[in-house]
């Protein structure tokens, strides 16, 4: 699993390849977190999960979602999932985690 | 060893109503469109290979029963569901035809949906039945007792005949019963909740594990139950709840998600996932719904060998 963080239009772009599986999403929760972090000292307003790279997430990656979620709300940070592939669109609906998460197509919200 | 499910249902016992019978069959009439079978024979093929499972047949709703059949001389039981019922009576046909009278009981908690079934289990006033009730809970009798005093049941505990013992369990010891090897291992659910390990004397292993919930603040622990899961043939887990409900609205109510379970048994290398105790309020399409979608993510997810994914209906009965 590898991760990039990226600040454009007013969002910190948290971009995710690989795997989030049982070996990674310790990894990926620390960086997600950092990334929350970073926007909350930055008054960034939203942090952007482009999962447009992911082979998949397994249970333990959609559950650090959750908790970096949680962070967010509290700093009253924006958290979004967003140009999930095929494969993420497939596991984020079987989830159900499409309904708890706001995702959209595109990373830009801007055209 | 054989695995029958005698309730599969969570939290409260369902039935089907007229109307959704009806529907069924109004459903595979349809879906005849006009054939004429033979006989029976010929129908009950129509209704395997073209109907699907929530169409042509149903998961039931009885809360938790599960009997594991290593030999006939005796009886291994998870829980004591509204399911126990049928299996109490369908125990005393085949104790009519020599099998052993030791019913091993494993409780995995002492909610009322796992015991519901134990003041009509027909074997408890039979003099000459051995019940043992295994618990890593020190209040199981407690919680069975309470449940047939007059308030709630006509039938007082102390008046069931058999011989019947209260064995307590402890969490990560073995224990040898009637040449089974028994496990149990702490799981999270509200007053505790325990899983267990059965390897038989061929060395198969079946895992139950329900009432058992994973959260997002704790994976660090799921370490554990990879562990008691590894290289199992059949793991029976609670899939009670879609991910997203059991980290939102239905967080710390104790139960688990068709995908995590399937993430767990992959990590352990478990051949075969039996989805278990179904959300109640799901009707047999939302459940073989549930199933599909399971299917599908065990595709997406698939490392190394693949897991077979089956879904615990009322009835159903594999072997391992």
């Amino acid at each position: 699993m590898e991760h990039t963080l990226d600040i454009r239009d007013g969002a910190i772009v948290f971009q995710v390849s690989g795997r989030v599986d049982e070996s990674t999403w310790t990894a990926f929760g620390e960086a997600l977190g950092d990334a929350v972090r970073q926007a909350r000292q930055a008054a960034i307003a939203e942090v952007v999960i482009d999962l447009s790279n992911l082979d998949y997430m397994s249970s333990r990656g959609l559950r650090v979602l959750t908790v970096a979620k949680r962070e967010a709300d509290e700093a009253g940070i924006g958290l979004r999932l967003a140009a999930p592939n095929d494969v993420m669109r497939e596991i984020l609906a079987i989830s159900r985690y499409d309904k708890l998460f706001t995702v959209t197509d595109r990373v830009e919200m801007k055209q | 060893m054989l695995v029958r499910f005698w309730g599969t249902r969570g939290s409260l016992p369902v039935a089907s109503t007229a109307a959704i019978v009806r529907q069924k069959i109004v459903g595979a009439l349809l879906a005849a469109d006009g054939r004429r079978f033979a006989g029976a024979a010929d129908a009950e093929q129509f209704v395997e290979r073209e109907l699907g499972f929530a169409a042509g047949a149903t998961y039931g709703g009885a809360s938790p029963c599960v009997e594991l059949a290593a030999d006939d001389s005796a009886y291994f039981i998870c829980d004591m569901g509204s399911g126990l019922r049928s299996f109490g009576l369908d125990s005393m046909r085949r104790n009519g035809e020599g099998h052993g009278k030791v019913y091993n009981f494993f409780l995995s908690h002492l909610h009322w949906d796992h015991i519901m079934g134990f003041p009509f289990f027909m074997p408890a006033f039979d003099p000459t039945a051995v019940i043992r009730i295994h618990a890593a809970h020190p209040d199981a009798e407690q919680a069975l007792r309470r449940q047939q005093e007059e308030i709630s049941f006509p039938v007082p505990f102390d008046w069931l005949r058999a011989d019947i013992r209260f064995v307590q369990l402890t969490p990560g010891e073995d224990y040898e019963i009637d040449g089974v090897k028994v496990e149990t291992a702490r799981q999270h659910h509200s007053h505790t909740s325990y899983g267990y390990r059965f390897t038989d004397g061929e060395g198969r292993t079946a895992i139950y594990s329900t009432d058992s919930e994973h959260k997002p603040d704790n994976m660090e622990d799921e370490a554990a139950f990879i562990d008691f899961f590894r290289e199992a043939e059949l793991v029976i887990c609670d899939t009670m709840y879609s991910l997203a409900d059991s980290v939102s609205m239905k967080e710390d109510w104790g139960h688990s998600s068709n995908i995590v379970a399937v993430d767990l048994c992959h990590e352990a290398a478990a051949k075969r996932l039996a989805l278990f105790h179904h959300e109640p309020t799901y009707e047999d399409e939302d459940i073989q719904r549930m199933h599909e979608e399971t299917i599908r993510y065990e595709e997406l997810t698939r490392q190394g060998s693949p897991l077979e994914v089956i879904c615990a209906y009322d009835g159903l009965e594999v072997r391992i």
